[in-house]
């Protein structure tokens, strides 16, 4: 007999893997369409339900295109599995493999929505994350997100292409050198919660109202673009930038094989999403709709479900509308920006966050409206650091050659 | 008691145990396993895994059943693992090995109750500085030593370094039930482990933790000033006809 919390368990991990794919599917589609939108073309809309194929006097539905997910899945799976004779087997395979199961791996410490009371079959509130990571979530996360640049190097080195070890080589530099901020920017949410938890995380800022992202407006700036360089979008897609490098670490791939890394992709950007919304925009917490009560009723956790979503996909659409909008950074330039402008930025957030924090705790509730002050003296500090950085070191935005400088020194900054 | 005779004393006892035979079949396995033979690699794999089975039979189960089959899993990945990493003939798989045994690691450390100390583990070990060594090992030679690198000195080497350290294990082991550890609940399974470890180290340990920051900082300082070495470097390159624009 299997134990009533296993078998909870096991439900929540078959629907967060299951909803997981079919969302990072049709995502795809989103995206396609999206950028079709942007690009004033009418992008993929035939594919549907394939009704003539049965009797030859029906007509094929065609649904807006709902059905392209499943015809590039089957596509993908259906496709010869070519392995090229020159790479190293074991690794090749291993790479795409280690990539998913990281991506995946995360979402069990992140909640879905807040808790769904007991009722129907169960007697005890249900927490809506399969695991609660045991209040170290914040780090799992961070763990697991430092595992998938295995995936990566391994798939660029196994490949044995030049065009791919390259995109492995970036792509590692920039995973690696893009942790700092994003660690940096979630120090100050985890000073001011005092929590590793996500779900106090939100929590605190659902009983107060307050998101970070309105008290600490640096810190979310840096950890809103660092996150997007974890995930590899757009303007920080130096890995695979078709241009330069074919397809970057995933080039000698085919078949289900570069389906995984595709896929491993998309959950990156989700899960970057529900970070940036769990973090900064107040998870589940809506004002006046969601309440903010440990326990809520059955009207408030499908609430906050709901809320949670329409964040995590409005959120994702930006993320597709940036993909389009912005000319991919230069390598000096991306580096440049992670080591001169988001390491800075973060450091400075983390010290004023502690400055704030610590006057709002002397402050304690002698002073009316200190929550307000706060947050515009974050504000403040956010607007004189940009301006401050921003003239202290210029990022070299143009992309004409240096004539002007010695090839080692161009060299040199690569 | 002189240390000959305890050792002379462990050796005796240890014929009786399976855990002594385990470990010694281990180590057995392992230097096999190094060996420039195939045939020799091969039956080294089987004698690890006999000794590891061995091992395995001679600790005592633990309570439930699903603690049982998770700590056997994590435990048999460390173990398996660390010993390919330290067999492997390539620098590359070495590396992943290491990897992967330092996942049985933190899984070993989740399964006691030390949250941060796995999470850690994987953060700090398998996340950065496993990540940099493949970052060198695949920009240097991916194939490993050459075979004329491997078998010089090995041959002699190899036995005696498995030998003494397995008799250093073999004597903690039988010695180990001496040390019952005293358990404490209040520290690691504390639910505010993380809250507590923290205090701990910026409280009570500040200085120690101040100073080990500065040092590192100077390390990486005089990282850079030997690496950025002036100007010399540079004319030197356009002296070996660089490019001139």
């Amino acid at each position: 007999m299997i134990e009533p919390q296993i078998l909870i368990i096991l439900v929540k991990v078959v629907i967060v893997i299951g909803g997981l794919m079919t969302a990072a599917a049709y995502f795809v589609l989103l995206e396609r369409r999206m950028a079709a939108w942007v690009q004033d073309r009418v992008g993929p809309n035939r594919v549907g339900a394939p009704l003539s194929q049965l009797n030859k006097s029906w007509k094929d539905l065609r649904l807006f295109g709902l059905g392209q997910p499943a015809a590039d899945g089957v596509k993908f799976i259906l496709k010869e599995e070519y392995t090229p004779a020159h790479v190293d087997k074991r690794l090749f395979v291993l790479a795409p493999i280690s990539i998913l199961v990281a991506a995946l791996a995360t979402f069990a410490v992140i909640p879905f929505g807040s808790v769904l009371p007991n009722g129907l079959f169960w007697d005890e509130p249900i927490d809506m994350a399969v695991s609660s990571g045991a209040g170290v979530g914040m780090l799992v996360v961070f763990a697991l997100s430092s595992i998938a640049v295995y995936g990566v190097i391994l798939g660029g080195w196994a490949s044995n292409n030049k065009y791919s070890f390259l995109g492995a080589l970036r792509s590692s530099a920039q995973l690696i050198a893009y942790e700092l901020p994003l660690g940096l920017g979630i120090l100050g949410v985890i000073l001011a919660t005092g929590s590793l938890d996500l779900d106090k995380i939100i929590a605190a800022q659902a009983e107060t109202g307050w998101w970070f992202a309105f008290t600490q407006p640096l810190g979310f700036f840096v950890f809103f673009v660092a996150a997007f360089a974890e995930a590899a979008r757009l303007p920080f897609d130096l890995p695979e930038c078709e241009q330069e490098l074919i397809g970057g670490y995933h080039t000698e791939y085919a078949g289900i094989k570069l389906l995984l890394f595709l896929v491993a992709e998309f959950l990156h950007m989700i899960a970057a999403s529900f970070l940036i919304v769990m973090l900064f925009f107040g998870g589940w917490h809506f004002w006046f709709i969601t309440g903010s009560e440990a326990n809520p009723g059955w009207v408030h956790a499908i609430l906050r479900i709901a809320v949670l979503m329409t964040k995590i996909f409005v959120v994702i659409l930006f993320f597709m509308l940036v993909r389009w909008s912005w000319p991919r950074f230069r390598f000096d330039q991306l580096m440049a920006f992670a080591w001169k402008v988001m390491l800075p930025l973060g450091l400075i957030n983390f010290v004023a966050i502690a400055v704030i924090d610590q006057v709002k705790t002397m402050s304690g509730d002698s002073i009316p409206g200190i929550d307000l002050m706060c947050a515009v003296a974050a504000w403040g500090v956010c607007i004189a650091a940009w301006v401050v950085i921003s003239f202290a070191g210029p990022l070299v935005a143009d992309n004409l050659p240096r004539l002007d400088l010695d090839p080692f020194d161009v060299d040199s900054q690569i | 008691m002189n240390v000959t005779a305890l050792l002379l004393a462990q050796v005796s006892l240890a014929f009786d145990s399976p855990m002594a035979w385990g470990i010694g079949l281990g180590f057995a396995g392992l230097a096999l396993r190094l060996a420039p033979r195939v045939a020799w690699q091969k039956f080294g794999l089987f004698a690890g895994l006999i000794g590891i089975a061995l091992i395995g039979v001679a600790l005592p189960p633990l309570g439930d059943a699903l603690p049982q089959v998770l700590f056997w899993l994590m435990a048999g990945l460390a173990v398996v693992a660390s010993g390919a990493a330290v067999t492997a003939r390539s620098p590359v798989y070495a590396a992943i090995w290491f990897a992967v045994s330092l996942l049985g690691t933190a899984g070993l450390f989740l399964l006691q109750g030390a949250h941060f100390l796995g999470i850690a583990t994987i953060v700090v070990y398998a996340g950065a500085i496993v990540v940099t060594f493949l970052f060198v090992l695949m920009l240097a030679q991916p194939e490993g030593h050459s075979p004329y690198d491997r078998i010089s000195w090995a041959g002699f080497a190899v036995p005696i370094a498995a030998i003494g350290v397995a008799l250093v294990i073999g004597t903690l082991v039988s010695s180990l039930p001496n040390f019952a550890p005293a358990a404490h609940p209040d520290e690691i399974l504390h639910d505010a482990h993380v809250a507590r470890l923290g205090g701990q180290l910026f409280a009570k340990h500040l200085v120690s933790v101040e100073v080990i920051g500065t040092i590192l900082l100077v390390a990486l300082v005089g990282a850079i000033a030997i690496v950025i070495q002036g100007n010399p470097r540079r004319k030197s390159v356009t002296q070996e006809g660089g490019t001139d624009l």
